[in-house]
């Protein structure tokens, strides 16, 4: 043995057991399938990119959809797209996952009598769905979701050459409210477009525009930008967020205002009227005049200095801009609380800059009130035909509204869904459509922005376009139906309807994008009319019952997708269930903690959900997401954890009643529950369990006046030092007179050269800058980063038990967190910092920072992981054993250790089709982490190599960077100081830190703090 | 050490040649037909014709008849020789669902190995040739060629549109990202990887052992990777990530 040393030793050691293993099982037999005809654009091994349109909420951002050998693998946004200009929010990237769910339903079927499904051909689909409509047109009816412009037209078209009843289109978060107030303040029934690119105030009454608002990639970019440091030396747009309970949006706010809910519309219209008679304006004449600001005031239960402090913030704005309440404050009174927001946006002057009036109207779409009526008849017998398209009715409608039990009165319920459903599971026919993927379309998020939707792989199974089975239908009715419908197939419909355009090019570019056309509004003398009032509230409990949208499941349509349940929810960080939460205040009054199970009831309706007690909610409510508690699905409900039909937490729409506003629209903020303790306990998955830093300045915060007098970090260091000392907070000033005291960090801070941390030879040493105060914590980078890699999904179960595989994960810490050791007699530690009506929110990117000096490397007994000539921490997944040292050693916890076969495990159905053939998936017994997407550096160094030259700067593109919607993350060669990486990290060199950075692990990881652009004493 | 690998390479090669004697023994029985004079060898195809002329040639006393409708020049003796060559199962390597021999087509024509696996020096992935490659060229020759069965199956995956599947020979771990343009770019001979496939007609993994770290490493064994990667340091990384992603 002494001729040999170690490595020789093993290398003999595994040879002589891989040959033991070679006996046992033979090579497999690999087959290579080469093409019949290979078509011409396709050269396996590159990818090809196809521009179309995301379908997954009404925003309508371009795609670029990235292809290997016709399989489409994954989304990013199209930079060309006026509306996400290149980006793509998390639910965006996801949507891919629908085309190869395990939720497919794989050709048309009928439900026999016992319930069970029968596959029939498109023929017998189509002549039962003929004989149905042909024998009773006037019982039937199309209800649906909303739908790009050519099918809606070609929907239309089939209702009035068939002569059925009708057709409502239904979407359960549509702008109802909005319209109907834009009709009543100006007079123009259009969905008012709000442009906060030129803000310098942004008053948010609870869109949650930066989360679940009506466009979140494009206002997250465009809040980015007028908030960007670079160019906007005093901290650019404030932000103010008013509601009762803390999401993403004030999670971002320099301000949070938790307003009593429902008050929004009453203090909107309050402060129109002070802000107006503070201005001398008459912009808004007589609409104002029933304002009663005292009456406001008490409504929202706030301060008057508060209410005094907005109204002084709003008249010096000189670019205010105000957006209406969300559906988490929409009352029975929501049009009217819009209508107010519309006033006060008139009063400061917003209406054709930040507020912006499209010229052509917006197309009527149907209300929870048309939906109820419809209810009505079928309850009555007159509906014997229903075809549903893009909607769930029966998991999205309040159930008190009876409409699962009205179907059984219909003759024949046909389901149009691509994926089951709560609504695929009543119906008798299913004549499945295309995934978005799939198929040819269009979507007009307004006008002016037309967009494309191009199929990008050939339809999975025996599916058809809706388009075509209502052409096929229509035509096979006879009697000169098919005369008034349009000749052709679907494609042909979408292709003539795009006829004014150059085809070829609107393909190529993803659509036509001119500016939108907009018109002159003065405010009409309807606008007294609609009047805010305070919310009205069923039921007698205690609480208000507060149901907001969950950033992934938009109306419910995002549980379906295992990225969407597996991705903790960016405000508390929780996963693969529902949860309620209430104030520590009243967890204590009920004595319950995180976990324990409530019983919720509402008079309508009542189920339990386990709590989670946050500092971010007002104590006179408890807050519910909205889109879980769905009964089918493999991911949606337990199916996949072997336990189908059992609903996956709770469906809100169960205990909702079915209360209207002006529009007739959904109120969601409409009645008061009871909450009441069971006693038992339900364990969630929380990604985090602290919101607590330690002040282990983790994520750091600058105020803009010391980022101006004494260059910003020098703050964050005497500011850690006068804590240590004694010191509270960040007050201004205080951190002159704190120079003294213990050093929190060892060693020099910020004076890390990242460039020296590769090899001399290279002339490469990749970085990265995260500008923690433009993350928003929105999650795009988490779904970008799972779809590239290759990430697997672990389940709620693996969740709970912390073992996610995410590379990437945003933490979010409120202040700079205390020192104090906890009490051990607590139970276990749960998120406990935030304040009510305080934002002390940091969000920090969290992935590997492929330090210069890892302490994962020097402990890795095999060397699987090493430091690479250009300065990656690479992992080399055949190498590692699984010793797990790494990840024990690794002071980021950014390892991952795969402690089942997760790839071969968790792609069922066709996902598998989706895994990107550039990564490695990983199996059991592996470590894995960030790579910085090393497939994408290479990729980048083909052409150099090809061409000699080195990589330039921007042509490594990082997934997460791509795809972050406020562009926080820039990656790049640091050791070429002209990189764009390296210069933000020197531009915001003021800023810059490293995460534990008295480790002195070197990172490549260059954070920039968070600036803090008002004291967070609240507005006064 | 290498020589000791070179020198079990010749026995295995020379062993090769000796088995693979052509043609068959036992193709005579078809043959044989009686006549008054005796017996003789009767064609029953071009390639039988091109054969029992060889066979003349060595044995001038052996009498053969060659029908007319035989006695052509198409399909030629070495494409004959090398359909029945390439599936012949005592040579090595797994038996192709087509007799294809890459000696025929890049070795006698001198057809660049680019024309049908196109796309290799652009593509990390190696292009095997579409079907319709295949007939660019087939569905040029004369029908006489399909007495060779392989283009017999060939035309029948052609019209029935169905694609071929051909057990792989060369195959690399699926946690290794191996790029071929890099490498075709880099001017890597493909036989350096795939052997002297203008040679062979039953392709397979000709072995090109070496010792390294006093074990043999087997040919697409990392450790053979590295050796090349080590001779040519100056082009070629020796740094994990460039294949493990």
């Amino acid at each position: 043995m002494s001729e040999l040393d170690r490595r020789d030793f093993l290398k003999i050691v595994g040879l002589s057991a891989g040959a033991a293993a070679a006996v046992g099982c033979g090579d497999p037999v690999d087959k290579l399938i080469p093409y019949v005809i290979q078509p011409e654009e396709i050269t396996p091994g590159i990818a090809v990119v196809y521009a179309s349109t995301c379908m997954e909420c009404p925003a309508a951002c371009g795609l670029h959809v990235k292809t290997r050998e016709g399989r489409p693998i994954k989304l990013e946004g199209n930079p060309e797209h006026p509306i996400n200009q290149g980006r793509l929010c998390a639910r965006g990237q996801v949507g891919l996952g629908r085309t190869y769910h395990p939720d497919r339903i794989e050709g048309p079927a009928t439900r026999s009598g016992d319930g069970s499904l029968q596959a029939v051909s498109w023929d017998d689909a189509k002549n039962k769905l003929v004989a149905k409509i042909g024998s009773a047109p006037q019982k039937t009816w199309i209800l649906g979701g909303a739908v790009g412009p050519s099918l809606d037209g070609l929907i239309d078209q089939f209702v009035t050459a068939t002569g059925i009843a009708g057709r409502l289109t239904y979407e359960p978060f549509g702008p109802h409210a909005l319209i109907e107030a834009s009709e009543a303040v100006f007079g123009v029934s259009a969905v008012p477009v709000f442009d906060i690119s030129g803000a310098d105030l942004i008053v948010d009454f609870g869109a949650d525009f930066l989360d679940t608002g009506p466009s979140p990639a494009e206002h997250a970019g465009q809040f980015s930008k007028t908030r960007d440091l670079a160019t906007h030396s005093d901290g650019g747009a404030r932000l103010i967020s008013i509601g009762p309970r803390q999401n993403l949006t004030a999670s971002n706010a320099d301000y949070w205002i938790a307003t009593a809910p429902g008050s929004e519309g009453l203090l909107a219209l309050a402060l129109a009227k002070a802000v107006s008679d503070r201005l001398g304006s008459n912009a808004a004449g007589a609409a104002l005049a029933g304002a009663d600001i005292s009456a406001a005031i008490a409504a929202a239960e706030i301060e008057r200095n508060v209410f005094d402090g907005l109204v002084d913030k709003l008249v010096s704005a000189k670019h205010a801009v105000v957006l209406p309440p969300g559906i988490a404050s929409s009352t029975t009174a929501g049009a009217g609380s819009a209508a107010a927001v519309l006033l006060l946006n008139v009063v400061l002057g917003a209406v054709g800059s930040q507020l912006k009036i499209p010229a052509t109207d917006a197309k009527p779409t149907s209300t929870l009130k048309d939906v109820t009526a419809l209810i009505a008849e079928m309850k009555a017998g007159n509906v014997d035909c229903l075809l549903i398209h893009d909607l769930n009715p029966v998991y999205a409608l309040p159930a008190s509204a009876g409409f699962k039990e009205a179907l059984t009165k219909v003759g024949l319920v046909v389901s149009f869904a691509s994926l089951v459903d709560e609504t695929t599971e009543v119906a008798n026919l299913l004549v499945p459509d295309h995934t978005a993927m799939e198929s040819w379309g269009d979507a007009s998020p307004r006008p002016g922005i037309r967009s494309l939707v191009q199929p990008t792989l050939r339809p999975l199974f025996d599916t058809q376009a809706l388009g075509d089975t209502l052409l096929s239908v229509g035509r096979a009715m006879g009697g000169g139906v098919a005369d008034q419908l349009p000749s052709g197939s679907w494609k042909s419909v979408v292709e003539a309807n795009w006829s004014d355009t150059n085809w070829r090019k609107a393909l190529a570019r993803g659509g036509v994008f001119e500016p939108m056309p907009t018109r002159e509004v003065t405010v009409a003398a309807s606008a007294a009319n609609l009047r805010p009032s305070a919310a009205r509230l069923q039921g007698s409990g205690d609480l208000t019952l507060v149901t907001f949208p969950h950033s992934y499941y938009g109306d419910g349509r995002g549980a379906a997708l295992p990225w969407m349940q597996e991705i903790p929810d960016p405000v508390t960080k929780l996963s693969w269930n529902s949860w309620a939460e209430i104030s520590f205040a009243k967890a204590k009054e009920l004595d319950v903690v995180f976990g324990d199970v409530l019983t919720i009831d509402t008079g309508t309706g009542s189920f339990d959900v386990s709590v989670f007690p946050r500092g971010g909610v007002r104590e006179d409510i408890v807050a519910i997401p909205i889109g879980q508690g769905h009964t089918v699905g493999h991911y949606a409900s337990m199916a996949g954890d072997g336990e189908p039909g059992v609903a996956r937490g709770v469906n809100v729409a169960a205990i909702l009643p079915t209360a209207l506003d002006e529009a007739g629209g959904q109120a969601y903020l409409s009645t008061r529950a009871t909450v009441t303790k069971t006693g038992r306990f339900r364990r969630l998955a929380l990604s985090q369990w602290t919101d607590n830093q330690r002040k282990r300045g983790l994520a750091p915060e600058v105020s803009i006046y010391d980022l101006a007098q004494t260059g910003g970090m020098a703050h964050f260091v005497a500011a850690a030092q006068a804590s240590e000392a004694g010191g509270e907070g960040m007050g201004e000033g205080e951190h002159a007179e704190a120079a003294a005291g213990g050093h929190h960090f060892e060693g020099p801070p910020f004076t890390f050269d990242a460039a020296n941390d590769s090899h001399p030879d290279q002339p490469y040493r990749w970085g990265m800058t995260i500008d923690n105060d433009k993350c928003t914590g929105c999650s795009a980078c988490i779904a970008a980063c799972y779809i590239e890699n290759n990430g697997t999904i672990v389940g709620e179960l693996e969740a709970i038990r912390h073992r996610e595989m995410t590379w990437l994960r945003i933490e979010r810490y409120v202040g700079d967190g205390d020192d104090d050791v906890r009490d051990s007699s607590e139970r276990r530690p749960t998120p406990d910092g935030e304040i009510l009506g305080l934002n002390e929110v940091r969000h920090l990117p969290m992935l590997c920072q492929h330090c210069g000096a890892a302490p994962c490397e020097s402990v890795c007994p095999v060397i699987a992981t090493y430091h690479s000539p250009e300065g990656l921490n690479a992992m080399i997944y055949n190498r590692c054993v699984g010793t797990r040292y790494c990840a024990n050693n690794c002071v980021y916890k950014v390892r991952r250790f795969n402690y089942f076969d997760y790839g071969r495990l968790n792609w069922p159905g066709l996902l598998g089709l989706m895994l990107n053939p550039d990564v490695t998936v990983r199996g059991q017994g592996v470590m894995e982490k960030c790579t910085f997407c090393a497939q994408r550096i290479s990729a980048a160094r083909q052409p150099a190599k090809d061409e000699g030259r080195e990589i330039a700067d921007g042509e490594v593109v990082m997934a997460c960077q791509q795809a972050c919607p406020s562009g926080a993350i820039e990656f790049g060669n640091v050791k070429d100081t002209a990189s764009v990486a390296a210069l933000k990290a020197k531009q915001g060199d003021e800023r810059s830190y490293h995460a534990l950075q008295e480790l002195n692990t070197r990172s490549a990881i260059t954070y920039l703090a968070q600036v803090r652009r008002e004291k967070n004493e609240g507005v006064h | 050490m290498t020589q000791v690998a070179f020198v079990v390479t010749l026995v295995v090669a020379s062993a090769l040649a000796f088995w693979s004697g052509w043609p068959a023994a036992d193709s005579d029985e078809a043959n044989v037909a009686h006549a008054a004079g005796g017996e003789f060898l009767i064609a029953k195809s071009v390639c039988d014709a091109h054969a029992l002329r060889l066979r003349q040639a060595e044995d001038p006393d052996l009498e053969i008849e060659i029908p007319a409708e035989f006695d052509k020049r198409w399909p030629s003796a070495n494409a004959c020789e090398s359909a029945v060559k390439a599936w012949d199962p005592e040579a090595p390597g797994p038996i192709q669902p087509i007799p294809f021999s890459h000696k025929h087509h890049a070795g006698e024509f001198k057809i660049d190995c680019l024309y049908c696996h196109a796309g290799t020096d652009e593509s990390q992935a190696a292009g095997v040739p579409s079907v319709e490659v295949c007939m660019g060229c087939h569905s040029q020759f004369p029908a006489e060629y399909d007495q060779i069965e392989g283009i017999r199956i060939l035309k029948e995956h052609w019209a029935e549109k169905k694609p071929i599947e051909w057990v792989q020979i060369h195959r690399l771990p699926e946690y290794v990202q191996f790029r071929h343009n890099r490498h075709v770019k880099a001017g890597v001979q493909c036989q350096t990887c795939h052997g002297p496939v203008e040679e062979i007609d039953k392709l397979y993994l000709v072995p090109d052992s070496h010792i390294g770290y006093l074990v043999p490493v087997a040919k697409l064994e990392m450790g053979w990777c590295i050796n090349c990667h080590r001779q040519n340091h100056q082009q070629a990384s020796q740094d994990c990530l460039i294949c493990h992603n």
